[in-house]
């Protein structure tokens, strides 16, 4: 459960962040939203495609990081078994949010990774912002930012026709067949048929180093087979 | 006679007029535009008669073909989803008494007959469902108001086969709209107030009040029931059917929701009455409830009482609509250079939605084969009104099999639909047959079927008609197979019902975020 709350410099004051518990967060995400600005980070590790937001119905970006819903098979001996992880699971407890019209930081009072006792403070003994709680507004900013930013680019990207259903069909090495459905990526034909005036408007807006970006990302679905493969002792 | 057809003018801007306007202009598209003019003449002063609130899953293709967005057709035509027809009452009517026609073909439909096992395992009570539950998820799925897809589902996609419910008022205007300003569809506000003859009766033009005189190779005449160019003008003939069905009456009413999150019904309901019955169509933002009855067997007042009763204390007799309906169709459909769709081509009631397919099926027929030349025209005309004799014979045949089954006495109304002098030679035949096989592809030879052999097998079996497989034990052969075909329903019945979210979430989703296209 969550339980979002307004940040307060003295109801807070107290309050630690574990900031080693806050990756376990993502332990069974098999999914994670990312924005455009992480892209190069993520490229790293993660396959960048675009699926739906399920309670909407429109195009987010995310990283994949398992096969089946609760497999994140970047989670391995209690441990995010990579160099990045992405901003949406290291914004974590903090969120935005809203009252009277005005941007508000919450806190998501349930969350795991408060306690009392060792960790970051969020609020100094004057009831001052700390260092930690400076850090994790920028990363809250270049996630709010992101996602409009990353929506803009879907936009685009529908528009030209740019995206299209990924069919993939894996077979893991104990034989077992598994169908991927809901996964989108760059439709390449279109892109190798844009014309001048269209290629010219994606290199404009910034558009071409994430597209390539992606369509690069998608070779790490085999290194994703191959951690399953790992995990179910065959390779 | 070797000149193109080049010009076509529809007279009469309905559902049917704008369909068949915007299909043939996106049909004869090309890259620098259309090869044909379609122009469209409709009067400022004649309202729409607007019927036609359910439509078919066909529609779906028809939305598609015209190049529209199906999240801009739900938003702005109040539609909602119908996943089939929910029949209340028509057998002995008791209030437990219903059975479904859904969307979809019974689960293993042409690999075994699943008729056959559905009945040996009923009769054994070895198995409780229905036919159409037994055999069609989809009935769960009307039952709990769900919808037939999510909001990751893409437009005109879907987890259950369905079709919409619509605002026909808003569905002609957003028509015109689109067949105006994209498919280049020319739309003239005027009044035809004469119809002017070539030597050969063809209509050379139309002469209006406001725009003079308009010229055409073809013309569609959806002028409604007055029939101005086919049926007035060169005097085809008006075949009357209500020797067959009775229906000549409508009443109807618009039924605000009780609240702004109170489901909507993803079928139509339609609940028999003791002349008649009423039918009950969910939008988004009101109901559409009304009753269609005989008048040889019941006053206007009883239909009244009996559509207050049925709607309750939201009936508002002041909104009360009274329709006269005709029963029957034109002898011939395409006459000349002149061809009617929609009311002007004929009407019968509104119990399994066949008004707006029809005028799908015409525009489409008129779209996909327009005459090249006048030379050929009769040729396409002959063929045209062969197949559309066809197609009416068939839904009227369809349309009395829903009353022939009936076991109601409780009005004479039942009892004469029961009469064999009522009932066409083509019927008859049908139900000696399927005394001793069920509906089969056999039965419906024709490439224009409109109904399909399953749509016949869900109202038979929906109905209690027992087929005797006595002579033919050969039908039970893939027991096994068909077990598991039942167990498949349920399992696919436990699995959508969990999945998918309510008629009402998905449609207010669809207003707030809209569907993707892909």
């Amino acid at each position: 459960m969550t339980q979002f709350v307004a940040l307060h410099n003295q109801h807070h004051q107290q309050l630690r962040i574990d900031p080693e518990r806050i990756e376990a967060l993502g332990a069974h995400q098999h999914m994670v939203p990312v924005v455009l600005s992480e892209f190069l980070k993520l490229v790293v590790h993660y396959p960048i495609v675009f699926s739906k937001n399920s309670e909407t119905g429109q195009f987010v970006c995310s990283a994949l990081l398992g096969f089946t819903a609760g497999e994140n098979l970047f989670w391995q001996n209690n441990q995010w078994q990579g160099i990045y992880t992405p901003l949406q699971i290291m914004r974590q407890p903090f969120f935005i949010g809203e009252q009277q019209g005005q941007i508000i930081i919450c806190i998501d009072m349930e969350s795991n990774v408060l306690t009392t006792g060792k960790g970051e403070a969020i609020f100094d003994s004057s009831g001052q912002e700390t260092d930690y709680l400076q850090q994790a507004k920028t990363r809250l900013a270049a996630l709010i930012n992101g996602e409009n930013e990353t929506q803009v680019f879907i936009k685009t990207l529908l528009a030209l026709n740019l995206i299209m259903p990924m069919a993939l069909d894996i077979s893991f090495a104990n034989q077992q067949q598994q169908r991927i459905q809901g996964l989108y990526t760059i439709n390449e034909e279109t892109l190798a048929q844009l014309g001048s005036e269209q290629l010219m408007q994606l290199q404009q807006q910034g558009y071409l180093k994430p597209i390539y970006t992606m369509i690069a990302s998608l070779g790490q679905i085999y290194a994703l087979i191959q951690k399953k493969n790992a995990q179910l002792g065959l390779a | 006679m070797n000149n193109k057809i080049a010009s076509v003018v529809i007279v009469g801007g309905g559902t049917a007029g704008w369909l068949t306007a915007g299909r043939i202009a996106a049909q004869h598209r090309t890259q620098t535009g259309s090869t044909i003019s379609v122009t469209l003449v409709e009067s400022p002063t004649i309202p729409i008669i607007g019927v036609g609130e359910g439509t078919w899953p066909t529609m779906r293709s028809t939305l598609m073909k015209l190049g529209i967005s199906e999240t801009d057709f739900i938003r702005e035509c109040d539609a909602s989803f119908k996943q089939g027809a929910k029949f209340s009452r028509w057998v002995t009517g008791t209030a437990d008494d219903f059975y479904y026609h859904p969307l979809m073909l019974p689960q293993g439909f042409g690999k075994t007959n699943m008729a056959a096992h559905w009945q040996a395992l009923r009769n054994e009570q070895q198995l409780q469902e229905s036919f159409s539950a037994a055999t069609c998820f989809q009935e769960a799925i009307c039952e709990l108001g769900l919808a037939p897809k999510m909001i990751t589902t893409p437009e005109f996609n879907s987890v259950a086969n369905y079709a919409y419910h619509l605002n026909a008022g808003k569905f002609s205007t957003f028509l015109q709209k689109h067949c105006t300003e994209k498919l280049g569809v020319l739309h003239v506000l005027a009044d035809v107030v004469s119809i002017n003859s070539a030597d050969n009766r063809d209509i050379r033009s139309v002469t209006t009040a406001q725009a003079g005189e308009i010229s055409g190779d073809l013309f569609v005449d959806c002028t409604g029931f007055q029939s101005l160019l086919l049926g007035q003008h060169l005097q085809v003939p008006f075949v009357d059917c209500s020797d067959v069905l009775f229906i000549d009456n409508a009443l109807a009413v618009q039924i605000p929701y009780d609240s702004d999150d109170a489901p909507i019904a993803s079928h139509t309901i339609s609940t028999a009455q003791d002349a008649g019955w009423i039918w009950d169509i969910g939008l988004i933002h009101r109901r559409g409830v009304g009753h269609v009855y005989s008048s040889r067997h019941t006053s206007e007042d009883q239909a009244t009482a009996q559509l207050a009763a049925y709607i309750g204390p939201a009936f508002n007799n002041s909104s009360l609509r009274k329709i006269p309906l005709p029963c029957g169709h034109r002898d011939i459909f395409w006459k000349n250079n002149c061809v009617a769709v929609g009311l002007s081509a004929g009407f019968l009631e509104p119990l399994e939605a066949s008004a707006l397919v029809l005028v799908e099926l015409s525009a489409s027929m008129i779209a996909e084969q327009l005459p090249a030349c006048r030379a050929v025209m009769d040729i396409t005309a002959k063929r045209f009104n062969e197949t559309f004799r066809y197609r009416w014979d068939r839904i009227i045949d369809f349309l009395k099999l829903h009353y022939i089954l009936s076991k109601r006495t409780d009005n004479t109304f039942w009892i004469d639909n029961r009469d064999p002098a009522t009932i066409p030679a083509s019927l008859q035949e049908l139900m000696q047959l399927w005394r001793y096989q069920p509906p089969g592809d056999h039965d419906f030879t024709s490439n224009n079927e409109v109904f399909p052999a399953a749509s016949y097998q869900y109202v038979l079996y929906g109905m209690g008609f027992e087929t005797c497989y006595d002579y033919s034990e050969h039908l039970l052969r893939d027991n096994q197979f068909a077990q598991e075909q039942f167990m498949k329903n349920k399992k696919t019945i436990a699995q959508v019902t969990r999945s998918l979210p309510s008629n009402r979430e998905l449609l207010q989703k669809i207003h707030l975020h809209g569907l993707q296209t892909l």
